[in-house]
């Protein structure tokens, strides 16, 4: 059964190190983004993760593989939280085993980037004051045309450093 | 008549005060940008927020032009912001 790359429950990282196996890799890398307690200027109290989840865990499985193909690396998995964090609170991880350092440095960083950008996952962020609001996102419409712009893929969120 | 349920994602869903929303869309109605033209109609205070919009079946992107999904439900997704 394929393992999972959405969950509701809080993300642990061991499971998915597999520092025992790829006896042919060398190199790990990895990205954890947390919750992070500003956005902006503003002071974000908690979050909440909501997804479209079969397209969410299509995109994220899609993601794994490009990344795997296109870097030739062995090992890519993504695991992307939902629901209710709080701060600190680990919202994605990705782990790259490679040969060397190099390609898996790159290859994490660009599946981290491919998933932000395209998986459909919505932040909605509570603030101080009381207030909430979606953090502003990438479109992921493909067929914008005629006289608009080419899709805005401004990349203004972040949870996390 | 056609019926169409939308599914409402993220700031979409605020906006509309549901999760989702279903219409009976005219014979005539025969692909995803059409019914969006009828959502926008029907309710003003989403039709800024739909150009922007993905339109999904099942786990699979369609596009404005393509025929409405057999099962008549289509998921709107704002921009995505996850990690």
């Amino acid at each position: 059964m394929a393992h999972a790359v959405l969950s509701h429950e809080p993300l642990t990282i061991e499971p998915l190190l597999e520092l025992d196996r790829h006896p042919e890799c060398g190199g790990l890398a990895m990205f954890v983004g947390t919750v992070r307690d500003h956005h902006e200027g503003r002071h974000v109290l908690h979050l909440a993760y909501t997804a479209h989840e079969p397209l969410a865990a299509r995109v994220i499985r899609d993601v794994e593989e490009d990344t795997r193909r296109r870097f030739n690396v062995p090992y890519v998995r993504i695991v992307h939280r939902l629901g209710d964090l709080a701060i600190g609170d680990i919202a994605i991880a990705c782990v790259v085993r490679a040969p060397h350092r190099a390609e898996a440095f790159e290859a994490c960083r660009h599946a981290v980037d491919a998933v932000k950008h395209t998986a459909p996952i919505w932040k909605e962020e509570f603030y101080a004051d009381g207030t909430s609001a979606f953090v502003e996102g990438c479109c992921i419409r493909d067929d914008l045309d005629g006289p608009e712009p080419t899709p805005h893929r401004h990349h203004s969120h972040a949870s996390h450093g | 008549m056609i019926p169409i349920t939308f599914e409402l994602y993220a700031n979409l869903e605020r906006l509309a005060g549901t999760r989702e929303y279903g219409m009976n869309a005219p014979t005539g109605v025969h692909t995803v940008g059409e019914a969006l033209a009828l959502l926008a109609a029907a309710r003003p205070e989403l039709a800024g927020s739909l150009e922007r919009c993905a339109c999904v079946s099942g786990d699979t992107i369609v596009r404005r032009a393509d025929p409405l999904p057999a099962d008549g439900r289509i998921a709107l997704l704002p921009p995505v912001a996850g990690g």
